[in-house]
């Protein structure tokens, strides 16, 4: 076993049991802590995922294992405390997303994390899912020419009875962020479609709560963004079914689609064949890629791999990023323009 | 004395809580704040405070058990994925215990499951008595047996800690009006319904029945610090028991018999072909992993003889009587207060 890095949790909800699952498994880091409010919950996880020591109180936590790398995923709202509190006990930090509810805030932690000499990373973690680094290695070798068009959509049933965010008897956190519901994905949203499109010069958003009521802010957005003559759209809504994650990329050669939720590729190019077989050969070729990729979806169903296998591919880089004094994988570039845009896309001068 | 009564709104919370104010109790009726009580037929009764609160936060607890002397505690989640349990079942617990400590409330009956016990390693045929071992392997349960032991544990260490009365009742497959069809007796295939090991008895006990049982712990000196077993009288088998509800059932499913041998082969089969060839990584439905599948269908014997010499307790209604009022059009909450003392007194006027 190589070097190592002591990482210690704050929050133990939902998304903990990725970041819990990578850390006890890897070769470059020592879980020697996990915190939550709850210490049934901080036992129940330091217990399951074999942490050094189970803690209710965070400052305790930094102060007697001191961890090189705190993982924070606790609910959005709380992240500019414990981004601070982590950084001033000179702990690099791995910080859900959003990182913060505004651009502000974001840049804060930043100028502090430069000060201190210390990594932020905020989860970017669909960036490395197979299917989009596939799509970005078609864009960089230029199978798909030019970038044209961008359409990120997620589709999400948040307004389902008995789900999480539609629980009226104790609303999820989330409500209170500047665009609601929607500032659960945005961040996946605003990062994927940078990636492909890394500029944006004119925006028009519409928000809008179809569904009513109070608890919901928003329940939908539909935004136009351009730069020059490229054109995106980003779509959330909780009114399609099957629930989807999906990216259309479409370049001035040929496009690519993927699902997150259900991962496939679908690339339509140009073939060996010619201008006159290309379209045969796609439809060919396509068709025996979505049976491979339903064979490996049930694969991955039965195997309980998730979408988030971009998670650990992000971790893993990172660790060994610190570890080996490199880059990071997610840079201050792509959380930058990440949060300006989604503060642009709120904006009221933007909205339609 | 004065009672509060958690998950009073769900499925036997509703009839526990018509059931004390029968045996002369006064009622806090904890309910979730978006509860809609109008179907409750004791909310507007004389001896029923409703209390609104979600257990998942601590915020106002303490407050709820001031001049309480005794809670029966019966919040859990039933549904959701395993956090959402552990937030609904073992969140609960611990805010409630801590507001007990708090409130200085120094007795609790609650209602835990037969789901706690190890069905997997001892003999088929044995009796399961309070002295049948608990669950040692619970990894290999499903989330509600998980968060129930926990929530067990926490629970006699917190009886201990704070020198309290802690009586722990465990239902076996409670039924009633909001569910007859149950895990215990088969399985679900649309219009087909697996009747699984046809002859093997079903650990019963009708949701009235039970909510007796619960009640009359609370003036029972003997049941003070003791588990107690609830099944009814002259348990059926699980073909008796379909074939009553058949009986009842308007559009019954197609019922194929399965015999239990063959069941347990195909589900230990899997189990050999996961650990084998995958890694036991695969995730297989409850029924074709040997611990799960047994815990609801392994042939057993069942006793409760401790609840009746304990409780003095003895099950009001047949397994016909019961289902008879579970398809009628009777209100049977309303019935239950019918017999209720025009007032609380401060001592139980009922015992069984």
């Amino acid at each position: 076993m190589g070097k190592s890095l002591k990482a210690a949790v704050i929050g133990t909800g939902v998304i903990s049991k990725q970041h819990l699952s990578f850390l006890d498994s890897s070769d470059h880091s020592e879980l020697v802590g996990v915190c939550d409010l709850s210490a049934a919950a901080a036992k129940y996880a330091a217990e399951t995922f074999h942490a050094g020591q189970a803690f209710t109180d965070y400052q305790a936590m930094l102060a007697e294992t001191k961890p090189d790398v705190v993982h924070i995923l606790t609910p959005p709202n709380t992240h500019q405390k414990l981004v601070t509190d982590c950084l001033n006990a000179q702990a690099h930090v791995i910080c859900e997303k959003p990182i913060t509810p505004t651009y502000e805030d974001f840049k804060t932690l930043w100028q502090l994390a430069q000060e201190k000499n210390l990594h932020l990373i905020e989860n970017h973690n669909y960036r490395f899912n197979e299917a989009i680094l596939n799509i970005e290695d078609m864009v960089k070798d230029g199978t798909l020419g030019e970038v044209q068009e961008v359409e990120v959509r997620v589709a999400l049933g948040y307004r389902e009875a008995g789900g999480r965010f539609a629980d009226r008897n104790l609303p999820n956190p989330v409500h209170k962020l500047p665009a609601g519901v929607v500032h659960d994905v945005i961040t996946h949203m605003a990062y994927l479609l940078l990636r492909f499109m890394p500029e944006v010069d004119r925006v028009a958003a519409a928000w809008s709560n179809h569904g009513g009521g109070d608890l919901f802010k928003y329940d939908d957005l539909d935004a136009i963004l351009l730069n020059g003559q490229q054109h995106a759209r980003l779509r959330f809504t909780c009114y399609t079914k099957p629930e989807c994650f999906t990216l259309f990329v479409r370049g001035s050669r040929g496009y690519a689609e993927t699902d997150l939720f259900q991962p496939y590729l679908r690339t339509v190019i140009p073939r060996a064949g010619g201008e006159q077989l290309s379209p045969l050969i796609n439809h060919f070729v396509n068709g025996w890629d979505l049976m491979g990729s339903s064979v490996k979806n049930f694969r991955n169903k039965v195997m309980q791999r998730t979408p988030y296998e971009g998670l650990h591919r992000l971790l893993d880089q990172t660790y060994a990023a610190i570890l080996q004094n490199q880059p990071m994988p997610v840079s201050f570039e792509d959380m930058d323009k990440t949060n300006r845009l989604i503060e642009t896309l709120l904006a009221e001068e933007n909205r339609v | 004395m004065k009672l509060l009564v958690t998950g009073a709104s769900g499925f036997l919370g509703k009839y526990v809580v018509a059931e004390a104010v029968r045996q002369g109790y006064a009622v806090k009726a904890v309910v979730r704040p978006a509860t809609d009580a109008s179907s409750l037929a004791w909310a507007n009764h004389p001896a029923v405070e409703l209390v609104r609160l979600d257990l998942r936060q601590g915020r106002g607890i303490a407050e709820a058990l001031s001049n309480v002397d005794c809670v029966i505690h019966m919040a859990a989640v039933k549904g959701g994925d395993f956090y959402d349990r552990f937030a609904g079942t073992v969140l609960t617990t611990e805010n409630l215990l801590g507001a007990m400590t708090t409130a200085a409330v120094k007795k609790l009956v609650a209602t835990s499951t037969f789901s706690v016990y190890d069905y997997f390693t001892p003999p088929a045929n044995r009796v399961i008595d309070e002295a049948f071992p608990i669950e040692s392997e619970p990894e290999y349960r499903d989330a509600y047996a998980q968060t129930k032991l926990i929530q067990e544990d926490m629970m006699r260490e917190w009886g201990d800690t704070n020198d309290a009365t802690v009586i722990l009742i465990r239902p076996g497959m409670i039924y009633g009006r909001e569910a007859l069809w149950n895990a215990c007796h088969g399985a679900d295939f649309g219009s087909k319904w697996l009747l699984i090991g046809p002859n093997a008895l079903i650990p019963v006990t009708y949701v009235e029945n039970c909510a007796e049982a619960i009640v009359l712990s609370v003036g029972s000196a003997a049941a003070a610090g003791e588990v107690i077993n609830v099944v009814d009288d002259n348990l059926p088998t699980r073909r008796q028991f379909t074939k009553a509800l058949v009986k009842r059932t308007e559009n019954p499913p197609q019922v194929i018999p399965l015999p239990w041998g063959m069941m347990r082969g195909v589900s230990s089969l899997a189990w050999f072909v996961n650990q084998q060839l995958l890694q036991g990584k695969a995730r297989l439905p409850g029924l074709l992993i040997p611990a799960s599948l047994d815990a609801r269908l392994k042939p057993f014997r069942y006793t409760n003889a401790k609840a009746k010499t304990t409780l003095n307790w003895t099950p009001r209604y047949t397994l016909e009587t019961a289902l008879d009022r579970s398809v009628s059009d009777q209100c049977l909450l309303s019935d239950m207060l019918a017999k209720a003392p025009a007032n609380p007194t401060l001592e139980p006027v009922a015992q069984g």
